[in-house]
């Protein structure tokens, strides 16, 4: 190669080294929004934790309680709203009773519209009331309080002490719900959907001193530091991210339709999937782009 | 193409809008939104704990229950919660220290043995092979990766001897799995970024503009 060939490419490198980052973000935003305009179709196949945790809800008694700890807040809506409301279909599809609270205050309206959405999605269906979801009966939504080491210590004794009224104001003693929902015992599982280090706290202080079985559904920033306690056996089974979140529910679609409740629901984590996917090929091609011209420029100076 | 009525959701995209135009540079309408944002998740918080704490678990029973005692145990932990406002005042910030001290105790006797039991102890459990690992082939190699990677992680951070002899070779090894662990991190952390940019994405494009289911 002459010698002006090569300073071209070199100064090309330098150039792309050099780069306005906005174009970037264009690039990828440009990556993000084609494939939701267009998308392409992705099954998302079920990881090991996520299996392991719908085979857990799948078979455990049908008096024993699905309890969801909504510890995030709006910020991470977009990774853990769709677990909450996967995991909600599950239990309802499967006629469990339901308890929710708000480790996070910013979570509380997250939670409502959760069940609100999910009840309604099955109530449109019931022809009576054994089918329909019922609040009271069929789930509670405790709502939130404070401090969590209380809350977590607290439920262990009794529940309603702690919430002696729920989020819509009912006192807690008075729902038919809570005669056979009285504490951890009568939990088959805790799932703490969490954007912090919630889920380490019900380690430490629900599942050592009370021994409950706990799951924990976390945005993927976190994912890396929650796989020991997986390992451990401490969680059975675990959600990472939208990517987990769209294995579960492809899980629970996949019973319904089994069950007959094949209602062409909608599922948010199964369509983001091909924009996922397009976005992490853009970025690998950005790091290989980027190393390349790293290695290119410092061979040359 | 069906674009949403709803004045709230509105709202949401212009400051979703608003927001992302950092991205292009500082300016009024991301200071705004930035501004509003503070702004509504204080109040928010303030009025859930001034509803939801302080007036069914301090100020009701105060004013309700029978029980003398009962009154003046409330009022005096309200006292010390209160101290925690002396900060402001400098002559007499010290107090503060009172409030901090229950607190540390009481979280450190809370924390402190189920904390050994949960993290270390368990940890530890887990790190030990067992005939039932080798049922299946991955398991068995699993656990062995496992043990590998803690003992040799933990050999780089040991620090009371130099790194020579045999520790050099282990604690490179432990280097090895220190950069996958990193590695694995920063691969999640961009899956997570772009997982919220798609949600907002979703919001727009969807709830917004209505030009996707």
């Amino acid at each position: 190669m002459t010698p002006q060939a090569d300073s071209a490419r070199v100064s090309f490198w330098t150039r792309l080294q050099a780069i306005d980052r906005r174009w970037i973000y264009l690039v990828l935003a440009a990556v993000v929004i084609v494939p939701l305009l267009f998308p392409f179709k992705i099954k998302p196949k079920a990881t090991t934790p996520v299996q392991k945790l719908f085979n857990y809800i799948d078979t455990m008694p049908r008096e024993k309680a699905l309890v969801i700890s909504i510890d995030y807040t709006p910020d991470t809506r977009a990774e853990l709203q769709p677990m909450v409301v996967a995991l909600l279909r599950h239990a309802f599809a499967t006629r469990r009773p339901v308890g929710v609270l708000a480790m996070a205050v910013y979570g509380l309206g997250l939670g409502e519209e959760a069940l609100s959405q999910v009840a309604a999605e099955f109530n449109a269906h019931a022809t009576n009331h054994e089918d329909s979801i019922i609040n009271g009966e069929d789930y509670v939504f405790w709502g939130w309080t404070t401090p969590p080491l209380t809350v977590m210590l607290g439920m262990g004794e009794r529940i309603t002490n702690v919430f002696p009224v729920d989020y819509y104001g009912a006192r807690t003693e008075s729902l038919p719900i809570m005669r056979d929902l009285r504490n951890y015992d009568d939990m088959g599982i805790l799932v703490t959907v969490a954007a912090s280090a919630m889920p380490r706290s019900w380690i430490v202080y629900a599942q050592v001193q009370f021994g409950v079985h706990l799951s924990c559904g976390i945005t993927a920033v976190s994912a890396a530091d929650f796989y020991p306690y997986v390992n451990s056996g401490q969680f059975t089974g675990m959600l990472a991210g939208m990517k987990g979140a769209a294995e579960y529910e492809e899980l629970v679609t996949a019973k319904m339709n089994k069950e007959g409740l094949d209602w062409g629901l909608r599922n948010r984590g199964t369509e983001a999937m091909s924009s996922q996917t397009a976005a992490h090929l853009a970025i690998m091609a950005f790091i290989i782009i980027g190393n390349i011209g790293f290695f290119a420029t410092r061979r040359r100076k | 193409m069906h674009i949403a009525t709803d004045p709230w959701v509105w709202i949401a995209a212009i400051l979703t809008l608003a927001i992302f135009s950092f991205l292009y540079r500082e300016n009024p309408f991301y200071r705004i939104a930035e501004h509003l944002y503070v702004g509504i998740a204080n109040g928010y918080a303030i009025t859930f704990y001034w509803h939801r704490i302080l007036v069914p678990s301090l100020f009701d029973p105060v004013a309700r229950s029978p029980h003398f005692i009962t009154k003046v145990w409330l009022i005096a932990l309200a006292i010390i919660g209160a101290l925690y406002f002396t900060r402001f005042i400098p002559k007499i910030s010290w107090l503060v220290r009172i409030p901090i001290a229950i607190l540390l105790g009481y979280g450190c006797g809370a924390s402190i043995p189920r904390a050994v039991e949960a993290e270390l102890l368990r940890q530890l459990q887990a790190t030990i092979i067992t005939r039932a690992h080798f049922a299946h082939w991955d398991t068995a190699a699993w656990a062995i990766i496992i043990l590998i990677g803690v003992i040799t992680t933990v050999s780089y951070f040991f620090f009371s001897a130099e790194r020579k002899g045999a520790l050099k070779p282990i604690s490179y090894v432990g280097i090895v799995f220190i950069m996958v662990g990193f590695g694995a991190s920063f691969g999640y952390t961009v899956m997570a970024r772009i997982s919220l940019f798609i949600g907002r994405l979703q919001f727009l494009l969807g709830d917004w503009l209505g030009l996707i289911r």
